[in-house]
This record gives C-alpha cells, sequence and structure tokens, in this order.
C-alpha cells in the first residue's frame, strides 16, 4: 500500500517559483506542470503531452499567451489541459486532454490537491497566515530530501534531537532535558506538542537575531496538521518574562517556523520550510542571519534523514523500533497519517492510465 | 495520583478545546506520563506505546496502562542488522593500499 496519503492539499512550489515560465515538479509520484496565465492566476495540469509523453516542463516547450505548447510536436493545451491544437490537422482527438489539478495560492505557497478532483472542495486548505502577513518578516527556502516523508514528521515531531543534530545552532541541553505536553483533537486532525522551558541557554539562532544576552524563556509549541503542514510556534523573552494576564506580549520575541512536508515519490520529500518573526521586521542582516542559519539547520536534517533512507530502504519490514516519551507526538502523528492514508487508498486508481483519460 | 499544573505559569497549558481531545502530560521531575481522554478517564504510565494503547481503547479503558518492560526478558539480545545492499554497508568501500 502507498504511504502517501491522497485527497489533501499539499503545498507545490512557493507562489515566487511561478511565473510565465514552464514549471515542473513531481508532487506525491504525479508530474505536475504549473505556469501562470496572463492574469496571473496559477494553473496546473500532468506534466506530459498525451501524444508522446514528452514533458511540457521541458524546453524548448513554451507558453503562448493562456496556452502551453510542446516543445516536440507542437500539441497545443489551454489553461485547463484541453488541447486546443495539434500539427498538420484540423480535428483535434476528443481525448485529448490533460488530468488538471485543482489549486489554491495562499500564505505565498501554490498549493495542489492530490486525489478525487471532485473532494477538493471539502478538504480545507491548512493555513500558515505569518508567511505573508502585516507584522512579519519572513525569510524561506526547500530543500529536496532523499527520504519519506514520515522520517521528516518524526524529526520534527520530535525536537529534543535539537540537542544533540543543530547542537550549536538552535540546539541547548534544555530541549531534551524539559517534559513535552501532547495533545491530540481527534475531530480536526491535530497534533500540538508543546515543550516550555522557563530557564534556558539562549542559541545562537535566537541571541542573535533577538539581542537578547542571557538566559531566557523559551516556548516551543508544535501544532502539526497531518499529513503534511506543520507550525511550530516558537517564544523566546529573557528569564522571568512571561505573557500578560490579558494574553498579549509585548516583551516576547515570536517566531513561527513553518514546514511543508511535501512527498515528492514514496522515498523523497520536499522539505519546504519558512521562517516568520514579529521583531527587527525591516533589519536585512536578520533575515540574512536567520535564512543561513535556518538552512544549515535543514540541511543538518537532510544529511541525517538520507542517510536513514538509505538504512530503512533496504531492511525487510518489520524491524523493531524503541519509543520512549520523547516520542509521544510523533506516534500520535503516525496514527493519523496511517489512518489518513488507508481512507485515501480507497479512491486509489488502480493505474496511471486511468488519472490519464478521466 | 499527581495533578497536571495549571494557570498562568510556564508549564504548558490546555491549547485544544474540541470535543475529542486526548493529552499525555510527562509528568515533570519523573519519567512518567499523565494521560487524560475526552470521557475524562485518567491513568499514570511509563512509556507512550502503552499510554497511547489506553486512550486509544475508548471508552473501554483497561485498568491500567501497560507498563514498559513488563515481562521482557531480563537480557535481551536483538538480532544482527543485516545488511543487502552494498550501499548500506558501513565504512569507506575504499581500496586500502
Amino acid at each position: 500500500m502507498t504511504s502517501i496519503v491522497r485527497n489533501q492539499w499539499y503545498v507545490a512550489a512557493y507562489g515566487r517559483e511561478i511565473g510565465r515560465e514552464v514549471f515542473g515538479r513531481t508532487i506525491c509520484g504525479e508530474s505536475i506542470l504549473f505556469w501562470r496565465r496572463e492574469d496571473g492566476s496559477v494553473t496546473a495540469m500532468s506534466d506530459r503531452c498525451v501524444h508522446r509523453r514528452f514533458p511540457l516542463s521541458e524546453k524548448p516547450s513554451h507558453l503562448v499567451g493562456d496556452t502551453v505548447v510542446c516543445g516536440y510536436h507542437g500539441f497545443t493545451y489551454d489553461a485547463d489541459g484541453k488541447c486546443v491544437a495539434v500539427p498538420g490537422q484540423t480535428r483535434v482527438p476528443r481525448t485529448a486532454r490533460l488530468k488538471s489539478y485543482p489549486v489554491v495560492e495562499q500564505d505565498s505557497f501554490v498549493w495542489v490537491f492530490i486525489g478525487d478532483d471532485d473532494r477538493s472542495d471539502s478538504v480545507p486548505v491548512p493555513r500558515a497566515p505569518w508567511l505573508d502577513a502585516e507584522g512579519y518578516t519572513t525569510v524561506s527556502g526547500m530543500e529536496p530530501l532523499a527520504a519519506r516523508a514520515s522520517l521528516l514528521v518524526d524529526n520534527l515531531m520530535d525536537l529534543s534531537h535539537e540537542t544533540y543534530l543543530h547542537g550549536g545552532y538552535i540546539g541547548t541541553p534544555e530541549v531534551a532535558n524539559t517534559p513535552i505536553t501532547t495533545e491530540v483533537d481527534e475531530d480536526a486532525q491535530v497534533v500540538y506538542v508543546s515543550r516550555h522551558m522557563d530557564d534556558a541557554d539562549c542559541p545562537p539562532f535566537y541571541a542573535t537575531s533577538t539581542g537578547i544576552q542571557g538566559r531566557i524563556v523559551r516556548w516551543q509549541d508544535i501544532e502539526f496538521h497531518p499529513p503534511c503542514l506543520y507550525l511550530l510556534h516558537s517564544r523566546v523573552a529573557p528569564v522571568g518574562v512571561l505573557p500578560h494576564e490579558d494574553g498579549s506580549d509585548p516583551d516576547g520575541f515570536h517566531v513561527e517556523v513553518v514546514y511543508a512536508i511535501t512527498p515528492e515519490t514514496e522515498h523523497s520529500t520536499h522539505d519546504f520550510w519558512a521562517v516568520a518573526r514579529d521583531f527587527a521586521l525591516e533589519d536585512e542582516g536578520v533575515s540574512d542571519f536567520l535564512r543561513e542559519s535556518n538552512r544549515t539547520v535543514v540541511l543538518q536534517d537532510v544529511v541525517a534523514l538520507d542517510a536513514l533512507e538509505r538504512v530503512l530502504a533496504g531492511e525487510p519490514d518489520g524491524y523493531q523500533e524503541l519509543s520512549i516519551n520523547i516520542d509521544t507526538g510523533g506516534l500520535a502523528a503516525r496514527r493519523i497519517i496511517a489512518a489518513q492514508a488507508a481512507a485515501g487508498a480507497e479512491q486509489v486508481p488502480e493505474s496511471p492510465a486511468v488519472l490519464s483519460t478521466r | 495520583m499527581r495533578t497536571v499544573p495549571e494557570g498562568p505559569t510556564v508549564t504548558p497549558t490546555r491549547v485544544l478545546g474540541g470535543d475529542r481531545v486526548t493529552r499525555v502530560a510527562w509528568l515533570p521531575g519523573s519519567d512518567r506520563l499523565l494521560g487524560e481522554c475526552s470521557c475524562g478517564a485518567r491513568a499514570e504510565g511509563g512509556d507512550p506505546i502503552g499510554m497511547w494503547q489506553w486512550l486509544l481503547a475508548h471508552p473501554d479503558h483497561p485498568a491500567q496502562v501497560a507498563e514498559p518492560d513488563a515481562g521482557a526478558a531480563a537480557v535481551h539480545v536483538p538480532p544482527p542488522h543485516r545488511v543487502v545492499r552494498p550501499e548500506q554497508a558501513a565504512g569507506p568501500r575504499t581500496p586500502l593500499r
């Protein structure tokens, strides 16, 4: 059975990646072509010409107005994926049509629905509003991961690994040593993991960006929307500085760390990351520092998870793992994703051909 | 049974407010977990696997959470990790001269 959860919205790209050029990316094992219409809206369709399967994202394929022209023999498709012209004849075969995909551009991301199109309206697109909200400055990027998406979910749900894998950047001894609280909303399908450190070392990531000298209150509140959107609400402040009774928090520094975990294939993942902050909004030096630091941290994860994938890929099923208290949230996430995958698998077509001839 | 600290402290308070929220708090200063089902049932346990099994048994929660290592052999010898593909082999694969 596939491990990829169908009938879900996934982040396919940042909005800035898609323009008036053809752009291809594999999402959940499906090759998808993205481009912007002349009115600026994004469209998505299968990235294979129905004629001889040439990738429409491959040059010399190109856009002409609101159509895409295959660079091999000139089959031309409109923004809905319908073939409107073929070379040398006036009759366009009725079956000449690309699968199109529901697309939403929101919170700086381009989201695509993978599954049965008619179910897309009933599945909400997860939100990460800080990424393009007033009052926040965001840095972001994407790193390809040669590892299955579940390894990144495990990684992000248990931040005690920061102490060991990311020491000197975001990890300090207190992260691994502080107990977590885990909540699961079964109806909303949200996993929430809190780790509140009331007297912690300030790692360089926060010391340099906030200017705080000395020890800190550090809160990590993970809000995971399985299968693919991870929000880390991070709050740091000097020791003893807490939010006011009314909930306002003028003396805290807030960083919203967002990961969109998009399977590329069963064994590879697009690791979209973004860091939005509510301080030093105009400070380019802080932006550059946070961009480089977070990218470094992401690459440390990439190296580790790629190595783990190589181990797991050749292992027979059934090797026993060991889980301890730090894994409480990760286990909850796995359970929900497994249930989502089982539910989505009921609608998986038997072969790719079924998709292309709908 | 100890209770989970509540109120405006640095200890995480309840966040999710749905009708079917389960909660597992790691009791500070211990290795123990306190599970709380949406029905109000509570229990302590020693590892998350047993705790989730207990919570997911709702509404028929067992009397106790299964404790880790209960019934495990005193000396457990795991099987070797089998390597079947060369790229998974440990160590450099360069000739030694």
